[in-house]
């Protein structure tokens, strides 16, 4: 078995209690061990920072909508395009790069795990074809349920049982991870074109609220002991005057887990708008921020925007058609039957723009005023606020203050009394970014028992090396070296082989997919119940047999398997 | 042995539902399947060996001949073309994909003669669409335009549309309507409820009426629309503003025709208009089984749906200039792959005088037109009948195809594989 | 007499797609689709033979009658048939007309060509008799 031995290597694993230690850290196989025999491979860190593999908890990299965003975009396919070199593939795409571009830039930040954001279940086999095709990381997928017809149907008749039964099938069947909800209620009643504007109005076709699919689905998602919890995009996205919405939702969060957050809202810049249209357009993340931090049992995700063009894309449908109704530009939109829909169109954030300035600075006061890290996950809601490229500015933005400022000057000029912003004086530390970027992710996504996050033995061996010595570097003020040294790491380690060295992916890897199976007694298996067959002989255009994501699509994969209180 | 659930390999409709029962290794019975799924199902015809020309004849080969040869016209060529792709499986699409990049070449599939205009459109203005069953549930509107599922699709109404049940529809026969736009009356124009007759290149006119009709600009419409009463536009606009749910289905009566991607633009603009109205989607009436599988496949690896230009180590795309009827119409190529199509057929005449003018190689089981234009043909396993793998239908739905049938011949992505492996000696032995 | 040609799929050419060698494939896309009154202007019956040429090149076709195409319009399953009168040229879009090729149609005696003979004719090769 190889084995890699790291020597001098400046550690911070949060997950560990380890906060700046320089140490040894060695590697056999795929796993990090005690100790490495005098066989091994000694790479020296020289004092480098060194983290667990950065893990993405929220992105848009593989499937049906991400392929579309590149199928209608020469203009971005062009923007970020790179020649065949050594063992790495031509990649093409900017905002939306293919998948081999997505793996090798996410590599070069020193990213090991990604969650794709948004899997429509009819259509999960694309998304593990792509998956196949980001051989630099693991992959895990969040699964649509929010306009589920059988999970809603049995909500309304209250059997959270019954629809827990449905998930389960639904989550082994196309080898997914956890329950997302998009704009519960707003994608069934983008159906004929409509959408719901409160978590309190009854949705078309089915007898509930968006608020009952919330809470049926957290319950639901506790009785299968899943390791993720419920991942919320909240209703209302982008719209003025959506933090109340957001505020509701959260007040109806139960504590449910001990382990984990019971609750996982993504992408809350987008949720966080004061006002009553854009002429009053303002940053509510006070309020916001301060309920999380009442709240325990809520994480959350920034969601950051930043300045150019990117490609927004959700299973948001009705709000990407508004977002079009305001943008101009082109728009696609695909509806998926019995279950959710999805939009993309293309977006410019301009700092010319106040609504865009707003929206930049609300991102990053969310991660200043969650006071703790643990709570507040950095994304950008990759490609929606900005492609994740532009992490590593991010990261120094939360650790300078006078970065923030500067940038803060050459935005729209009225952004100042519609934001809290300049006021806010807290640098995040290098400790919290470890969190920000990789430990919060493995606690809230629940994969810590999987060797994810943390760099004990027994973890796997995913491990980002940045060429940043942290007490020679003041963030506050040396604010283009953390860009610098986050932008490309000196070695980025998956599962015990040195994957990408300096920029450069020098092998290809071997990505495994994670997917969950909870253990259901036969009596809550779905497969064979009449009425739930029935709802796919009637209503769905695929045989409920064709349905399922064969084995052949997984290629190395791990099934974390759950038992359930059914 | 009887197998359930079969997905036709024949049309982008990939019906699904398929009952095939085989005995001794041979379909003896195809339930579910229209006229063309049952003739690829049932057919028997296939080329049994390799063939090669030699000194103008055509002889038999063996497998390790016929890719020996393939490999050296590949490594020999400084612009070659690979072609095709739309009836195999994605993951001999993806070997496709890598040997283009590999070797530098230009690959373009049947994308190219078929939705490349709808494709370009999309580019500019988008794609309001959704999957089948979601306009099988919920359209009480349905627009077949310039294209004629009955002969083409000809499951299409009866699975997703005019005689399909659905949640929301409670009698298809009375709760949908119908329209047919078409420069003739098509068997699909035959059942619907209202026939708008166009004349030739007359769509992008009589798409611009409906959108100012649909944005309430009525008076500026004349008399007649290339051939079509106002009263009827003003019709059709009003049935459009009434549906609940229209889908709008299109095909290459108005990709072929004059103005090519500007009338899909217009039809997907159409679309996007009434969408502020009220729920409306477009779709494309996709060819064969998988050509959508290669645009989704080609777009994940090198970020383009089609047209890819690989020689300058980059990804290059230009339609009008790196699509194949355009490369070959200049007479660029100096070696030709054609993988699952066949072009001897499809394309117009000057073009392929070209590629029986250099060496061409074509993987394929059946003896075709594209044959007689060859120097290499390589018989392989039926995708879909004798092979199991992945296309995409014609909403984005990937589905497995499935095996039915044992066989001796080698596969598309084996014969490919090889081909490759072949290439790699060739260029290592300098 | 000229007309506007326009080529397309039928279920006779689907179903022969894949043998394409056949008689029936050969049927299905030689076969061009006429109204009756511009018939009886030709001075022919349905199935009596036609020369079609455009700017590309000519083929001989067999006509059949129907009332579904205008007058003025004739329409033809795509096919090698309909390939041998279509041109390269793409506008720049990478699609070649297909569709609305202006063409002259005059009777003839001479008989239709089969695939082979069409794929001889620009430099192919046949494969068996």
């Amino acid at each position: 078995m190889a084995e890699i031995l790291l020597k001098n290597a400046y550690v911070i694993d949060p997950i560990s209690g380890i906060n700046g230690e320089l140490m040894d850290i060695a590697l056999s196989g795929s796993r990090i061990v005690e100790e490495a025999s005098p066989k091994a491979e000694v790479i020296d860190c020289h004092g480098f920072l060194t983290l667990p593999g950065g893990i993405d908890s929220h992105t848009h990299y593989s499937g049906t909508k991400v392929n579309f965003g590149r199928y209608m975009s020469p203009e971005d396919m062009r923007a970020g395009r790179t020649a065949r070199r050594g063992p790495m593939h031509i990649t093409s795409g900017y905002s939306v790069p293919t998948t081999y571009g997505n793996s090798y830039r996410y590599s070069a930040l020193g990213y090991t795990t990604l969650v794709e954001g948004a899997m429509a279940p009819l259509e999960a086999r694309h998304t593990h074809e792509e998956f196949k095709f980001t051989p630099l990381q693991d992959s895990f997928a969040n699964t649509l349920f929010d306009g589920n017809w059988g999970m809603l149907r049995a909500l309304e008749d209250n059997d959270i049982k019954h629809a827990a039964a449905i998930i389960a099938w639904t989550l082994s069947a196309v080898k997914g991870f956890a329950i997302k909800l998009t704009n519960p209620g707003g994608t069934e009643a983008w159906g004929f074109g409509k959408n719901v504007s409160c978590i309190n109005q009854t949705i078309p076709t089915f007898d509930l609220t968006p608020a009952d699919i919330i809470k049926g689905a957290i319950r639901a998602n506790e009785l299968l002991h899943l390791p993720h919890s419920v991942h919320l995009h909240c209703n209302n996205l982008g719209t003025p005057g959506n933090f109340t919405c957001t505020l509701g939702t959260f007040g109806h969060v139960p504590d449910l887990n001990d382990k984990r957050q019971s609750l996982y809202a993504t992408h809350v810049q987008f949720h966080s708008y004061g006002g009553s249209g854009w002429g009053d357009f303002c940053s509510k993340s006070e309020p916001v921020a301060k309920m999380v931090n009442l709240r325990p049992q809520i994480v959350i995700d920034m969601g950051q925007v930043m300045f150019g063009r990117t490609t927004t894309m959700t299973a948001d449908g009705p709000m990407e058609f508004n977002l079009y109704r305001l943008h101009h530009d082109k728009w696609s939109n695909h509806d998926i039957e019995l279950e959710t829909g999805s939009g993309i169109i293309p977006v410019n954030y301009r700092k010319k723009n106040l609504v865009n300035s707003i929206m930049w600075a609300i991102g990053l006061e969310l991660a200043l005023l969650v006071e703790n890290p643990w709570q507040c996950m950095l994304t950008t809601d990759n490609p929606n606020g900005a492609p994740f490229v532009k992490y590593p500015e991010i990261i120094a933005l939360l650790m300078s203050k006078r970065y923030r400022d500067a940038e803060f000057a050459t935005i729209h000029q009225d952004t100042e009394k519609r934001v809290p912003l300049p006021a806010i004086d807290r640098e995040l530390d290098w400790h919290e970014i470890a969190v920000m970027t990789r430990a919060g992710q493995a606690k809230a996504l629940g994969i810590i028992d999987i060797g994810k996050g943390y760099l004990s033995p027994g973890a796997e061996g995913d491990i980002a090396i940045y060429p940043l010595r942290i007490d020679d570097i003041d963030p506050s003020a040396d604010y283009e070296k953390v860009i610098k040294g986050f932008s490309q790491t000196e070695y980025t380690i998956k599962r015990g082989r040195v994957v990408s060295r300096r920029g450069d992916a020098i092998i290809d890897g071997e990505n495994t997919t994670f997917w969950v199976k909870p253990k259901v007694p036969a009596a809550y298996d779905m497969q064979h119940d009449t009425a739930f067959q029935e709802l796919f002989e009637r209503y769905y255009s695929v045989r409920m047999s064709n349905y399922p994501v064969q084995e052949e699509y997984l290629h190395r994969n791990h099934c974390i398997e759950t038992e359930t209180d059914l | 042995m009887e197998s359930r659930d079969v997905p036709c390999p024949f049309c982008g409709c990939l019906c699904d539902d398929v009952f095939v029962t085989v005995e001794n290794n041979r379909i003896i019975g195809v339930e579910n399947c229209c006229t063309l799924g049952n003739a690829k199902f049932l057919s028997k015809k296939r080329l049994k060996h390799p063939i090669m020309r030699k000194n103008g004849k055509w002889v038999e080969v063996t497998y390790e001949e016929a890719i020996d040869e393939t490999a050296r016209i590949l490594s020999d060529a400084m612009r070659p073309l690979l072609y095709g792709w739309s009836g195999t499986i994605g993951e001999a699409q993806v070997v496709g994909v890598h040997l283009a990049e590999e070797i530098g070449a230009l690959i373009d599939s049947t994308t190219s003669v078929c939705h490349n205009p709808s494709i370009l459109a999309i580019q500019e203005v988008g794609h309001p669409g959704c999957t089948l069953g979601q306009v099988k549930n919920r359209a009480d509107l349905v627009v077949y335009w310039g294209c004629n599922p009955i002969e083409a699709h000809p499951r299409h109404m009866s699975r997703y549309t005019t005689y399909a049940d659905g949640y929301f529809i409670d009698n298809t026969a009375s709760d949908r309507t119908v329209i047919v736009v078409d420069i003739r009356r098509s068997e699909g124009a035959k059942v619907a409820d209202e026939f708008v007759q166009v004349k030739p290149g007359g769509d992008y006119l009589v798409l611009s009426a409906l959108r100012a009709m649909v944005r309430g600009k009525s008076d500026v419409v004349p008399e007649s629309v290339a051939g079509v009463k106002k009263v009827q536009l003003q019709r059709v606009a009003d049935l459009m503003m009434k549906a609940k749910f229209g889908a709008v289905f299109f095909g290459l009566g108005i990709t072929m025709s004059r103005g090519k991607y500007k009338n899909v633009r217009n039809a997907i603009e159409l679309v996007s208009e009434l969408n502020r109205r009220t729920k409306f989607t477009i779709s494309a009436m996709r060819g064969h089984f998988n050509v959508y599988g290669f645009n989704e496949v080609l777009t994940w690896m090198a970020g383009y749906p089609f047209a890819v230009d690989f020689s300058r180590g980059i990804a290059f795309y230009n339609p009008g200039e790196t699509t194949v009827i355009d490369l070959l119409e200049r007479r660029e190529p100096d070696a030709c792959l054609v993988v699952a199509s066949d072009p001897g057929a499809h394309f117009p005449k000057s073009t392929i005088e070209h590629m029986a003018a250099i060496p061409t190689v074509q993987i394929d089981p059946c003896v075709n037109a594209t044959t007689a234009l060859c120097q290499v043909q390589i018989p392989v396993a039926i995708t879909g009948i004798e092979v199991a793998g992945t296309a995409y239908r014609m909403d984005g739905v990937p589905i497995r195809m499935k095996k039915v049938l044992e066989t001796e011949f080698p596969t598309d992505q084996e014969i490919l594989e090889r081909i490759v492996i072949r290439i790699r000696e060739i260029r290592a032995d300098g | 007499m000229t007309f506007i040609l326009s080529s397309g799929r039928t279920i006779p050419q689907g179903s022969f797609v894949e043998h394409k060698l056949s008689k029936g494939y050969q049927r299905a896309t030689s076969m061009i689709y006429i109204h009756p009154l511009d018939i009886m202007e030709l001075g022919i019956e349905s199935g009596d033979r036609v020369h079609v040429t455009s700017d590309i090149g000519s083929v001989v076709l067999t006509t059949e009658a129907t009332n579904d195409i205008p007058s003025g319009c004739v329409y033809i399953a795509l096919g090698p048939y309909a390939n041998a009168i279509t041109g390269g040229y793409t506008h720049g879009t990478g699609m070649p007309d297909y569709k609305d090729i202006s063409v002259e149609i005059e009777p003839t005696d001479d008989p239709v060509q089969t695939v082979w003979d069409l794929m001889e004719m620009i430099g192919g090769v046949r494969y068996g008799k």
